[in-house]
């Protein structure tokens, strides 16, 4: 492989990323058109999506919830608030709903340690959950989306 | 006369509520100036906002977006303006962090006014060499966790030939509760791209990366803001050559903090390490000579070539010099990050300026995933590099967790293992199936269903997870479990030989009852139940009862706890 | 190049510069091992099966990547090193799925290799089934007559369609065949000599595997005939002796091995002699002595065995006992009650405490009983035992079965007053038997002769084998102790200690816990239901002791050859793990827990890539991407779940046939040809 070629490789994850970006996941033909892109094996670029826990192999909700399973998440009681989720949602982790809209993911650390325990919807963090402010959220999401519907 | 209104618009700021203050004060100062600075690191205290004014600068905390609240902001109100404890204060020692929530992250003139780029602009000056020699005088240590003198480091890289020479920051930070680097890039992405290009100068190299994590989209922005505005000045031009500076998101892989993962990840592979020798300085990116530093050690550069290595060695301790950051997290009052001078203790940090209750804490974990746990009794000693590893911890990069007499520690042990198995890359077999050999052993523990023969395990699996693994990762997989067995040996054995978690969080360990004294049958908790398992006469079916902790959160009264498994309580006759 | 000097294992030795550790052993003739390392492409170092110590800073290393230097000292093979290597190799195992044998193999208690065997006669080779047997069965025309069939008991194929393979048949057709015409290769006599005392299946299967290490032995029968158990207790019906006749025959042929009868130990022979006459004594005098049913009168019963014994000197032409009653539940207490309803029209009792389900005896041998007019009553235990007017009446309680016992079996309670009497002309006990040990030996609170496990030795010069040793048991148990003994006995004239070897097993599990997606098929099984058993016609077997079953014929077997799915590992013959494990000592069991997800890909039409063996070395990787540029195959996910595969699990390109580099490389059998060598 030439060294041009090579170079251009370490372009592959922020393809992919993008691909993500757009589509919200990575389907097989993605990565079969990806990978003659930047004429790689099939089973390689599949390898390097596999790896990385950011890329999605099937769509997510249209609410993606993030427990924040970090130390400081975990020590107040994450594992409290992924199965209170679940218990509302009735989605585990990992999982999206039957209808698409909500899907749940542990996730290692969003950073925001100090307003533990913590998920984000969406990107957006909301921070020093108890059980109460949380049914509330989701049941804010669930409301908004009956009234767009 | 207020100059300027600047919110904190940090992650953890943001996080807090901060977007929905900018929006609103922007609203309603008019034709004041509003900007969004970084994070001061008073992280409890989210959201800030500092008000500059010609009679000097006001901080106010918790600030809430109502309009009123913000009206008596405006009009300095002396009721919500924060003041940082003065334990603090005396016991931290700002040297990197200075300008963090001082300054508008994303303009360059203003990190110029306070002395942004001097230090490049002096090294630009210099010899390789003798910037080398500079750093080598700082006694810099790797502030990634491994503490590898940064000099030597660069002179590894300055003394190679070759067409390319590749320089990486390594912004990768994995480690569950650890935001240290964030901050910086966020607050101070300029202090950081300074860093780097000293690092250039020094050793030759032209190809520069920052591997960032990609879950802080704030700071891959505020980096790449900062590179286009520093190439639109050329001040990325290296002796009459341009600098190539990327930033290039990671994807979600904690092994790739290790440097040869790191690398492969680089160059689009699969995230997994190689054997060391060769080093990246001897074969790096795609074969070229590499250096990566952390992103701390390259914010910490600036300074040591403006100041002197000298001067910077004069904070710190004889082998640790400089100061380190913490994210201070846990059971504690003011979590937040901190920047404290190296040698200083424990028990200084997490008492004095995190307001830990003394005697309410058990023990600190530091250094994450690969760190270890440090009992209260040991909180004199001194925060070094080296003082640490003989504890069986690591300095790590700077997670500190304030652990609370209220956790198992085998439970925290097995959190951690869970993790390390997660991210565990699954090249050696030692880390591979071992991790998930100790945490299944662990999840035997705390699902009281442990031996003894299971903690004799642990001890020797972990240490030969400890030998028999390539990288960082699985070298120190262990260390959680290896220091909780250490100084935490009787809660592992209570799990195992009475089937009792004295901090009653091991659920398979405890039982929930309602005080039929306290209780007051106001329906709550059978309301809130998703399991259907409290009866009307307000007793819990244990053996239904999935120990949510649902009906504990909403009892008005106290009156339902957990409690041993089969632990006898008193009853109402 | 300069050279270095560094010492591996205390020895000096001097390499080039940038040699690997692994590389600079293995030219100075010290084997390191390695699961991972392949010389043809780059370093994958995942095993971390190499690792070595260095002396003198303590850190650890794996030699197929570590640069020796100048001065090391390596540590490659101390009691620390090879701790990690077998923590190494342990790890491997647990997440290891497969069968390195089939269970059948795994079952026989003589670890013949069965599925081999019936390969070879599914194949059409029916004299190589008879050879490969008879590495471990010397009986074959008896034993694949009478042999509880161990094997298809735990038969893979009974999770398709709950009924095993007819394996036992293979050996019985094979022996039928080719047993005359087959000689085994026989080292010559060195000259030694044993005296064996018994000439049933321990003491026949001792000599054999004497002679085949070129030992002579002297096997004396205190009976008038060979055979002990399998001429006086298996009835003519079951085994023909005129078939039991041509099996020992072929022992005097193999020259060196000579059958005395009529000598009793005791009488006409005594140990003390044997041991200085002989370079070594076996002691296989079988368990012949039938308990009685502890009850008053128990006089009046005849002991099952020694009925039997009886039967068989008459040549099986005995007197009509009238009506019989036959008390116990064993294969003896079958053979009794089926032998009677061959001399008499009454009717033939069997009376056992319990209920058929926890009945010792084979299920076929109650089927055919039953068919045979056998009348069974179950739950019922005989109390005394009288006389009355020239009939026996047998008093008895009725039982109901309480909690399991010890044996994990319910124990029988009387019911109270349910006391009856029923009445017979015979009353057979067919309880148990028990040893008589020979004056002089060390016994066991059973009363067997106590022998060392490792080498069967009582004492002195003094071996045992054989139900003597283990208690009543069937003939191929009594013929594997045969064999362990006739080891022991040959290490003992070498003077050496005897050790077996060490070997692993990893085992899917029984079938009864497995579904049909737990199994992996390298061919889709055929659909199809065990060939049955021609038996003779009814009428002949309650009036005959002709031999009830038909041998198979040849196109019937090869029809149930069909039916084995070829459980064992493809790779078990050349599988570094297992040869690994075996040398360190590492084991299946050491660390439980989670396997893989369980997927295979068997698509191609001559390759398998079966992922539960897979130890994620890498090498195919590499060699398919590297060595053969063609990168078919990559690495999926990451930890514990990582896994090897092509793109999307796709079928690999049948021209993969003529290369097959990554199925040669394959350290293990997770990438191999299906179809098996045998070796």
């Amino acid at each position: 492989m030439s060294k041009e070629k090579v170079m251009e490789k370490s372009n592959l994850i922020k393809v992919l990323q993008t691909e993500q970006k757009k589509e919200g996941f990575i389907s097989d033909a993605a990565i079969e058109r990806i990978a003659e892109e930047f004429d790689l094996p099939v089973v390689e670029v599949e390898g390097v999506v596999s790896f990385y826990t950011q890329f999605k192999r099937v769509p997510p909700g249209k609410y993606q919830i993030m427990v924040c399973d970090g130390t400081a998440c975990h020590i107040i009681g994450s594992t409290l608030i992924l199965n209170w989720i679940t218990d509302d949602l009735g989605i585990k982790d990992g999982e999206t709903d039957e209808e698409g809209l909500f899907s749940l993911e542990s996730v290692a650390c969003l950073g925001c340690c100090s307003l533990a325990p913590v998920i984000s919807i969406n990107g957006k963090v909301y921070g020093k959950l108890d059980r109460k402010k949380l049914l509330k959220i989701i049941a804010d999401y669930k409301k908004k989306e009956a009234a767009g519907a | 006369m207020i100059k300027r209104i600047k919110v904190g618009m940090a992650s953890c700021g943001i996080a807090a509520g901060a977007g929905e203050v900018l929006e609103l004060l922007k609203e309603i100062a008019q034709d004041k100036e509003v900007v969004e600075v970084g994070c001061i690191g008073h992280c409890y205290a989210e959201p800030l906002v500092e008000v500059e004014t010609d009679s000097g600068n006001y901080i106010f905390e918790k600030v809430q977006p109502k309009e009123k609240d913000l009206q008596k902001l405006l009009e300095l109100d002396e009721f919500t303006r924060f003041q940082p404890h003065n334990l603090r204060i005396d016991k931290e020692r700002l040297l990197i962090t200075s300008l963090a929530g001082k300054i508008v992250p994303t303009s360059l003139d203003e990190y110029k006014d306070h002395k942004g780029y001097e230090g490049l602009k002096k090294a630009l000056e210099m010899k390789p060499d003798e910037i080398v020699e500079e750093v080598k005088t700082s006694k810099l240590r790797g502030r990634g966790g491994g503490g590898f003198p940064a000099g030597l480091k660069w002179s590894f890289l300055a003394a190679k030939e070759s067409e390319q020479k590749v320089l990486i920051c390594n912004a990768d930070e994995g480690d569950p509760g650890a935001f240290m680097d964030r901050t910086l890039m966020e607050s101070l992405p300029h202090q950081v791209i300074e860093g780097m290009l000293i690092g250039a100068k020094a050793t030759g190299a032209r190809k520069l990366f920052i591997y960032c994590r990609a879950e802080y989209p704030l700071a891959v922005k505020n980096l790449n803001i900062a590179i286009e505005q520093i190439e639109k000045e050329g001040l990325n031009i290296i002796d009459g050559e341009p600098v190539d500076i990327m930033v290039k998101e990671g994807a979600g892989a904690f092994v790739c903090g290790e440097e040869t993962a790191l690398i492969h990840s680089l160059e689009g592979k699969r995230g997994t390490p190689r054997y060391r020798p060769p080093y990246p300085t001897d074969y790096g990116f795609h074969g070229y000579p590499s250096a990566i530093n952390n992103v701390e050690t390259f914010a910490n550069v600036p300074f040591i070539v403006r100041e002197g290595g000298a001067k910077f060695a004069e904070t710190g301790t004889e082998n640790s010099t400089g100061t380190k950051l913490f994210a201070l997290a846990g059971d504690l009052k003011y979590s937040g990050l901190v920047e404290v001078p190296m040698g200083i203790s424990i028990g200084e940090v997490v008492y004095d300026i995190g307001g830990a209750e003394p005697g309410s804490v058990k023990a600190v974990q530091i250094g994450g995933p690969s760190g270890g746990c440090i009992p209260a009794d040991h909180f004199d000693t001194p925060i070094d590099y080296d003082s640490l590893t003989s504890l069986g911890a690591i300095m790590g990069s700077g997670g500190l967790i304030v652990i609370g007499n209220d956790r198992c520690m085998v439970e925290t042990a097995r959190y951690f293992l869970e993790f390390t198995t997660r991210e565990s890359c699954g090249k050696c077999t030692f880390c591979r199936i071992g991790t998930k050999r100790m945490l299944e052993t662990l999840e035997r523990i705390t699902g009281g269903e442990g031996s003894t023969e299971d903690v004799e395990l642990l001890s020797d699996l972990g240490n030969k997870i400890i030998r028999g693994s390539l990288c960082g990762l699985g070298q120190t997989a262990p260390n959680p479990v290896l220091s909780t067995l250490k100084y935490f040996n009787n809660e592992y054995l209570a799990h195992v030989e009475e089937g009792f978690c004295s901090a009653m969080e091991c659920k398979a360990l405890v039982d929930v009852f309602i005080d039929q004294e306290t209780c007051i049958e106001c329906g709550q908790c059978i309301k809130n139940c998703p399991v259907d398992c409290i009866s009307e006469d307000y007793v819990v079916d244990n053996e239904v009862c999935t120990r949510c902790n649902s009906c504990i959160e909403v009892c008005p009264v106290d009156a339902i706890a957990r409690i041993a498994k089969g632990g006898e309580v008193s009853v109402r006759n | 190049m300069s050279e270095i000097k560094l010492k591996i294992d205390g020895k000096e030795v001097i390499a080039p510069e940038g040699q690997t550790i692994l590389e600079v052993a293995r030219e100075n003739g010290i084997e390191i091992p390695t699961m991972c390392h392949e010389d043809r492409i780059s370093q994958t170092t995942s095993c971390f099966v190499c690792i070595v110590r260095e002396g003198k800073n303590g850190n650890w290393m794996p030699s197929c990547s570590a640069i020796a230097q100048d001065g090391m000292e390596v540590d490659a093979s101390s009691d620390a090193v090879r701790d990690m290597r077998r923590s190494a190799l342990d790890l491997l195992l647990s997440e290891h799925t497969g069968d390195c044998e089939a269970p059948c193999t795994i079952s026989c208690p003589a670890h013949a290799r069965v599925e081999e065997y019936v390969r070879a006669g599914r194949d059409g080779d029916l004299r190589k089934t008879l050879e490969i047997a008879k590495e471990r069965i010397p009986l074959p025309l008896s034993i694949g007559r009478v042999c509880p069939r161990f094997c298809e008991k735990d038969c893979r194929r009974n999770a398709l369609d709950n009924e095993g393979v007819a394996i036992n048949d293979f050996k019985r057709i094979s022996a039928d065949l080719y047993y005359d015409e087959y000689m085994e290769e026989r080292k010559d006599l060195t000259g030694q000599k044993v005296a064996i005392i018994g000439s049933g299946p321990a003491g026949l299967a001792a000599a054999y595997f004497l002679r085949l290490e070129g030992v002579a032995s002297d096997i004396y029968e205190k009976l008038p005939e060979t055979g002990g158990m399998l001429r006086y207790g298996i009835p003519e019906y079951r085994l023909p002796k005129k078939t039991l006749d041509r099996e020992i025959a072929h022992f005097e042929k193999m020259g060196g091995i000579k059958i005395f009868c009529n000598k009793e130990l005791g009488k006409d022979i005594e140990i003390e002699e044997l041991k200085k006459e002989y370079d070594a004594v076996i002691v296989a005098v079988g368990s012949w002595s039938a308990t009685g049913m502890r009850t008053e009168g128990e006089e009046l019963a005849r002991g099952g065995i020694d009925w039997l014994e009886e039967l068989a000197r008459k040549n099986w032409q005995g007197e009509d006992p009238g009506e019989t009653i036959v008390v116990g539940g064993g294969n003896t207490a079958m053979d009794c009650v089926r032998s009677a309803l061959r001399l008499t029209d009454k009717p033939v009792h069997c009376m056992y405490r319990r209920t058929e389900k926890e009945m010792p005896a084979e299920q076929i041998e109650i089927d055919e009983a039953r068919e045979e007019g056998a009348q069974f009553n179950f739950l019922t235990q005989p109390i005394k035992l009288r006389r009355e007017n020239g009939k026996l009446v047998l008093e008895c309680l009725r039982m109901e079965l309480g909690e399991p016992d010890a044996s994990g079996r319910r124990r029988p309670v009387p019911i109270e007053g349910s006391e009856f009497e029923v009445a017979a002309d015979t009353v057979i006990a067919a309880i148990g038997q028990k040893t008589i040990a020979p004056d002089g030996l060390p016994t066991n609170k059973w009363g067997d002769v106590d022998v060392e496990e490792a080498d069967c030795r009582a004492e002195g010069n003094v071996f045992a084998a054989g139900d003597c040793v283990s208690g009543p048991a069937t003939v191929v148990e009594a013929v594997e102790g045969g064999r362990r003994t006739a080891l022991g006995v040959l290490a003992y004239l070498k003077g050496e200690k005897c050790e077996l070897p060490r070997q692993i097993n990893v085992s899917r599990g029984h079938w009864q816990s497995l579904s049909e997606d737990d199994l992996v098929f390298l061919f889709d099984p055929e659909e199809m239901g065990r060939v049955p058993q021609r038996l003779i016609p009814l009428e002949e077997r309650t009036s005959t002791f002709k031999e009830v079953s038909h041998t198979f014929t040849e196109e019937e077997i090869y029809e149930e050859g069909k039916r084995c799915i070829e459980c064992s590992c493809t790779a078990k013959n050349d599988c570094r793990l297992k040869d690994y494990s075996e040398v360190y000592g590492a084991h299946p069991e050491t660390f439980g827990g989670e396997k893989g997800e369980p997927t295979y890909n068997a698509r191609h039409p001559h390759i398998i890539l079966d992922n539960g063996k897979c130890v994620k070395c890498g090498i195919c990787v590499k060699i398919c991407s590297e060595v053969v540029n063609d990168y078919l195959l990559g690495f999926k996910n990451r930890g514990f779940k990582t896994k090897v595969e092509t793109a999307f699990n796709t079928t690999l390109p049948e021209n993969c046939t003529e290369c097959g580099e990554c199925v040669e490389a394959c350290p293990v059998g997770a990438l191999d040809w299906k179809k098996k060598k045998d070796e």
